[in-house]
């Protein structure tokens, strides 16, 4: 018997009103929790899906690059000679960072210059695998590459060359197959030819040898600058970009999920707040000659707004945990509904449930602090009054 | 010793002021047993609550052993209501939902270190004393008028407070209980707690020390 005796008893007393609120409160949590759990499964999926639609991080040779101008005449840029970078040791640095398994894809690419019947046409080294991670939304008219002498042809240079699906080509003085001319794409990509990285390396007798790499990180919960730096740290001398635009939009629409997520969450707190609020409210008021008898025997102020906060919070941490359990279930059924997840499932983490409860528990007795001030504020002659 | 100088009391119905106490002294030595009796809305009931400082005068001035009562900081306030004064309510007055034994226990559960084991056995006596022995679990509602008065009157006895202010403590009793009562009432006053009384009956009143008696918010005799 101590004073928590009077909270607990008067919860129990009134069992519709606190099974009401526990209730609301409880169905409160239950859905911030799952929304919570689907935002982030879901938030992880769609960035997944987002990095195929292009690279963010940009790896090439550092460039001496010096400006000449003379008269007030600009004459240009002229580039010292470009040295080719190792393919295996550059693929290894960016894949052996801290941050490495926010690395989706690691793409190298050699450029080279050749001619096809007379004409001049650019020729790009690409492995297949991680190019397409990164390039998902390429359609072709065939199927991409699976010997070493199969080629893929962007729409304009195939216009330009005469090509077509299924064509043999003489390229380097050696046959190849074309296997897929590229659906146009807008980019660079329709003006070259695509052909296996290997293969090119030893055409032209550099082998390991790549221009630049396009890496594709994923940048929710790290900041783009952190793996760049990290890359950065792992390839000195090298000029390696972020191309922030293409992170900037895709954290966008990620930020927004979880933005609408802490509005909504945000919304139900507030509404269960204000219930709890209102339900204290009518309890004080019903209470004012308990509460006058407890000042007449001596309880001060802060022991009466206590018992009345306690009695919320009891409220508030019991539906914090029924609500994260509740929650997780929810957010299984849902990504089970919306056949989002792609294999990842939410994780229970013992913290979660603590701070859901500590959080829940606060955000009661805040809503019941005006209430139980209320409360504390009557004086002892209430207990005089007759009901 | 309990002192009252000059106390009024002005109660505001529907726009007109009733003073209700007027210019009230009176003192009552530690260890009286003081009878207020009077007819029915004369003050008894408010001038009790005066001195047991649940209702604040509009004027004058109450002393507790020489302290000023209505000039107390509300810690020294609150430990005195706890500690020193006990009051029987007219309208006895549990909390419904506390068993008899946690309503005597009352004003020792004001923190989250539990009642003591000896706190509990002592509520346990002063609710067989007052001859509601078998009956500490069950709720007021389940009470009759008169146990509900007799658990409020344990409430006092378990405080063992100095002063123990009674709002006609027979009121809802048959004469039996009542008797019995009063014989309660006498043996804690003997055991040195002051006791004040309001009481309608003449044959109660003469029980104690002193009686006073009012009309119309004055003193007289
Ligand atoms: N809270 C209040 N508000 C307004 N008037 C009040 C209040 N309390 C008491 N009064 C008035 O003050 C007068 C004295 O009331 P009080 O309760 O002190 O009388 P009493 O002598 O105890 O009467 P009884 O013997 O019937 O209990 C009455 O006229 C009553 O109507
Ligand atoms: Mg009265």
């Amino acid at each position: 018997m101590n004073i928590l005796t009077i909270p607990l008893r008067n919860t129990w007393r009134k069992p519709t009103r606190t099974l009401l609120l526990l209730l609301v409160f409880t169905l409160g949590v239950m859905a911030i929790v799952a929304l919570y759990q689907v935002s982030l499964v879901i938030g992880d999926g769609m960035e997944k899906k987002l990095s195929t639609y292009g690279a963010n991080i940009l790896i090439s040779p550092g460039q001496e690059k010096l400006s000449v101008s003379y008269g007030g005449l600009h004459l240009g840029d002229m580039l010292y000679e470009l040295q080719p970078l190792s393919e295996e040791k550059t693929v290894a640095a960016v894949r052996s960072i801290e941050l490495k398994n926010r690395i989706s894809a690691v793409a190298p690419k050699l450029v080279t210059m050749a001619t096809v019947n007379g004409t001049p046409v650019a020729v790009v080294g690409v492995r297949w695998e991680e190019e397409l991670l990164i390039k998902s939304y390429w359609a072709t008219d065939g199927a991409y590459p699976e010997e070493q002498n199969e080629i893929v042809i962007g729409r304009t240079a195939a216009l330009n060359l005469g090509l077509a699906q299924g064509d043999t080509v003489r390229l380097f003085e050696q046959p190849f197959r074309v296997s897929a001319v590229l659906l146009p794409t807008g980019g660079d990509d329709d003006n070259v030819i695509l052909v296996d990285l290997g293969r090119l390396q030893a055409i032209t007798g550099q082998p390991d040898g790549v221009s630049f790499l396009e890496v594709a990180a994923l940048c929710s919960g790290c900041p783009i600058d952190d793996i760049v730096t990290q890359i950065r740290a792992g390839l000195p001398g090298m000029d390696i970009k972020a191309l922030s635009n293409v992170v900037s939009q895709r954290m966008a629409s990620i930020h927004f999920v979880q933005r609408l997520v802490l509005s909504i969450s945000l919304v139900i707190l507030v509404t269960a707040a204000t219930m709890v609020g209102l339900s204290m409210l009518s309890a004080v008021n019903e209470r004012k000659k308990d509460i006058g008898l407890l000042r007449s025997l001596g309880y001060s102020k802060g022991r009466v707004f206590f018992i009345f906060c306690l009695e919320a919070g009891i409220i508030g941490v019991l539906s914090g945990i029924l609500g994260y359990f509740s929650g997780f279930g929810a957010s299984f059924k849902t990504l089970s509904l919306l056949a989002m997840a792609e294999g990842a499932r939410p994780v229970f983490e013992p913290g979660h449930l603590l701070l859901t409860c500590g959080i829940i528990g606060l955000v009661t007795i805040i809503a019941a602090a005006y209430p139980a001030w209320k409360g504390a504020s009557i004086e002892p002659s209430q207990a005089l009054l007759a009901l | 010793m309990l002192k009252a100088v000059n106390i009024t009391k002005v109660f505001k119905n529907e726009g007109t002021e009733v003073q209700v106490l007027s210019k009230i002294s009176l003192e009552i030595p530690q260890g009286e047993f003081l009878a207020l009796v009077g007819r029915s809305g004369s003050g008894k009931s408010t001038l009790l609550n005066v001195l047991s400082t649940l209702v604040r005068p509009d004027g004058g001035e109450l002393l507790y052993n020489g302290n000023k009562v209505t000039a107390m900081p509300d810690k020294k306030l609150n430990q005195l209501r706890h500690a020193d004064f006990s009051v029987i309510f007219q309208f006895h007055h549990l909390v419904p939902y506390l068993t008899a034994l946690e309503n005597t226990l009352l004003p020792f559960m004001r923190s989250i270190k539990p009642a003591s084991r000896e706190m509990v056995d002592k509520a346990k006596q002063c609710l067989e004393r007052v001859g509601l022995a078998g009956k500490e679990n069950r709720l007021p509602g389940s009470l009759s008028g008169g146990e509900q008065q007799r658990v409020a009157i344990a409430r006092a006895l378990v405080k063992s407070s100095r002063i123990l202010f009674a709002d006609e403590p027979t009121g809802s009793l048959d004469k039996a209980t009542g008797e019995s009562i009063m014989h309660l009432l006498g043996e804690l006053n003997r055991d040195g707690m002051t006791v004040i009384m309001v009481t309608h009956d003449p044959e109660y009143a003469q029980l104690a020390d002193r009686s006073i008696h009012m009309e119309d918010g004055r003193l007289v005799s």
